[in-house]
């Protein structure tokens, strides 16, 4: 009985001209958007990996010189375009694309595509995350708004249960026959992505085939739970056009209104420093101490007193070492110590936001859902985090090694000028890598997600079965 | 064998029916007439658990309708006033469809054969139902009821709307089931086929079954007499044949 009512819903959707015509239109969105934003994404990261190699070939020929002057040359870190961002472009657009990283100094990743673009990227990007987020499930509406109060006005209600076919699986032969035309047009769209990866997007994350179906698996559980509910409401509505007017409601209210007072209120709860306020904070704390107690004319003096006494001599110029080395690499250390307690203050605010979000998402579904997609597709606020803590990782080992080349071999009494190295030097520093988190961390990032998609779910169902024979037949 | 024990319904202050007792045997065909309002279509109500009594017992097959509407439901077949289909499927599909949840879904042929023995012309067979006319749907409706091979069957002003045609083959296809010993249950206001067709005959008026009868006791003209002056009495004991 439940496979001929799903199998007449599924035909019935399919024979039904309004479905047809937004169903392609849906398709040919999505197509668009899944090859455009494919292409996109293979261009921007050929840009970035050959700009990473030009900068890194400028760090291999930047000539002889004091490794201290290399520290100061620099390098550039590229952020990778991860591979599923042509799925999801998540913040990719407004958070930074490079660093420069020099000594003394932890710079912004910067250079967004936002600050290049014009008004127009506040609105949006048309990507197949918007499209499987928003508007499929405006389709769903569209498919299941009168899917029981239409066969109330029209009587066919009566027929079917003269049939002796129970509420519960007539609901549940719905319930199926919608979400196998939902399948219809998302899995077509699915296998196309996936076959757009190739050998180039596993050399950039190994992970990329679990998460591609973690992907695949968390939207399909948003649809089923939007089908369910969808149903449920048709089921108990006065009339269609009552059941209408709810599910759009539902709809502007969890897609559009609810998101933007989230990030609203999140900023309002948890207020995230300026950028002036986070850098003044450092420079401070750099000058005067982490506790405000130790500024660091006193430091200096307490740090050559060590230095002093561990080579058992009474002045700089007695050191068997470079003076200048040990002082920069402590001063990079300490500056490196307040910069990531600043940091992780900040980070901490911007985590506290993002709960918020997630908590907000176990009575919106699609907050879930787009936390988790972007999460998947690797454009997430804890992606960006893991490539500025990465970047300035690297930063941290190559202006230490110079630091300690200076403090080992530019003896005392050389003048600054007379000492350089070269090129061997240079090419021991490794070339900037950095490895998207693997899958297990990202779906550890979001269990707030992922159980509230379970949740809804499992809530839903239980809900149907106990209130779908309730439904009314006449 | 359909049966209505004390039957009552009440919606909120409204009464609409009162205390109903009737019982149909296996071939039989209680006709049940009335004015609108008068409480013929909550009967029907009644016996497809559609809605619930507020006294009294509704029987089909001796199974009690509240308590095993499923079980009821298998030995029991329905055609309404308004036979809606599906408009999106054929009629050999709505057939399928409909057929194959009251129990065995027929095969293509068994469907064809079964909508040609209602009259439906072979070319609409596989037209989608959006173009059928009313008395094509009902068809399609009577091809459902019969595919059920149910030995109860309920009808709710069957024949309303349809031409005089299509109402004479209803009227056959009745007489047909009533042969293979169906109980049959019709609401109606047409009083030619409840005589014609009819074994036994009810009027009701405000939820009351105020006359009971065999149709073979009374002429078209007494039973018209009857119905007229039923409608108009105040006081129902002052109406006679």
């Amino acid at each position: 009985m439940l496979r001929l009512v799903i199998k007449k819903e599924f035909l019935s959707s399919l024979r039904d001209i309004r479905l047809q015509i937004s169903g392609t239109i849906l398709i040919v969105l999505m197509l668009t958007a899944v090859l455009v934003g494919r292409h996109g994404q293979k261009e921007i990261q050929t840009q970035r990996t050959k700009a990473q190699s030009a900068m890194y070939d400028k760090w291999l020929n930047q000539g002889n010189k004091h490794p201290h002057s290399a520290a100061h040359y620099g390098q550039f870190a590229f952020k990778p375009k991860p591979v599923l961002s042509f799925l999801d472009i998540g913040l990719d657009n407004y958070t930074g694309i490079s660093v420069f990283l020099e000594a003394h100094k932890q710079n912004e990743v910067q250079f967004s595509a936002a600050q290049d673009s014009n008004g127009m990227t506040r609105f949006g990007e048309m990507t197949a995350a918007l499209i499987l987020q928003v508007l499929l499930p405006l389709l769903i509406i569209f498919l299941t708004f009168d899917i029981f109060s239409k066969e109330r006005e029209e009587g066919t209600l009566k027929l079917i249960h003269a049939q002796g076919l129970s509420m519960r699986q007539l609901f549940m032969g719905k319930v199926w026959g919608t979400y196998l035309m939902v399948l219809l047009i998302y899995l077509p769209i699915i296998i196309l992505a996936y076959l757009l990866l190739d050998q180039r997007s596993s050399n950039l994350d190994p992970a990329i085939g679990s998460k591609f179906l973690s992907l695949t698996v968390g939207y399909a559980i948003y649809f089923l739970v939007f089908v369910i509910l969808c149903v449920l409401i048709s089921g108990f509505a006065r009339n269609s056009g009552f059941a209408l007017l709810t599910l759009l409601g539902l709809w502007i209210a969890s897609c559009i209104i609810l998101p933007k007072a989230t990030a609203n209120l999140a900023d309002k709860v948890y207020p995230a420093p300026s950028q002036f306020e986070f850098r003044n904070a450092i420079k401070k704390k750099v000058k005067n101490g982490i506790d405000g107690h130790n500024p660091s004319d006193e430091r200096l003096a307490s740090l050559k007193q060590k230095v002093l006494d561990q080579y058992g001599v009474a002045s700089i110029a007695e050191l068997p070492v470079n003076w200048s080395g040990i002082a920069m690499q402590a001063g990079e250390e300490y500056t490196d110590r307040v910069y990531d307690q600043e940091f992780s203050r900040v980070e901490e605010i911007f985590n506290k936001q993002n709960r918020l979000s997630e908590w907000v998402g176990f009575i919106n579904p699609y907050l879930a859902v787009r936390n988790l997609s972007m999460s998947l597709a690797g454009t997430d606020f804890h992606h960006h985090v893991a490539f500025a803590k990465a970047a300035e990782n690297y930063r941290r080992a190559f202006v230490k090694k110079m630091n300690k080349d200076m403090e080992v071999n530019h003896k005392p009494g050389v003048a600054y000028g007379d000492y350089n190295v070269g090129q061997d030097m240079w090419a021991s520093i490794e070339p900037f890598k950095y490895n998207l988190p693997s899958t297990s961390k990202v779906l550890f990032n979001q269990w707030r997600s992922i159980a509230t998609l379970a949740i809804w779910l499992i809530g839903l169902l239980l809900l149907a079965s106990v209130y779908a024979p309730k439904i009314s037949k006449l | 064998m359909l049966e209505a024990i004390n039957l009552s319904k009440k919606y909120g202050g409204h009464q609409a029916l009162i205390n109903l007792n009737l019982k149909v045997s296996p071939g039989e065909v209680f006709c049940l007439l009335g004015a609108n309002g008068a409480g013929k279509t909550t009967t029907i109500n009644l016996f497809m658990s559609f809605i619930q009594p507020t006294s009294g017992e509704v029987r089909i097959n001796n199974l009690e309708v509240n308590t095993q509407s499923q079980e009821t439901k298998k030995h029991l077949a329905y055609i309404p006033e308004n036979l809606s289909l599906y408009g999106n499927l054929t009629g050999l599909e709505n057939l399928q469809f409909f057929a194959g949840l009251g129990g065995e879904k027929p095969d293509k042929p068994t469907a064809e054969l079964l909508l040609k023995s209602v009259g439906l012309q072979p070319e609409a067979v596989q037209k989608r139902v959006s173009q059928y006319s009313k008395g094509m749907r009902q068809k399609v409706g009577i091809a459902i009821a019969k595919a059920k091979q149910a030995d109860n069957l309920l009808l709710d002003e069957p024949t309303s709307g349809l031409d005089p045609q299509a109402s004479n083959d209803f009227a056959r296809l009745l007489q047909d089931m009533k042969q293979n010993d169906v109980a049959i249950l019709m609401a109606t206001h047409d009083l030619f086929r409840a005589k014609e067709g009819g074994t036994h005959i009810g009027i009701m008026k405000a939820g009351k079954l105020i006359h009971s009868l065999k149709s073979e006791e009374i002429t078209l003209q007494e039973l018209e007499h009857l119905y007229l002056e039923t409608m108009k009495a105040e006081n129902h004991a002052e109406v006679s044949y």
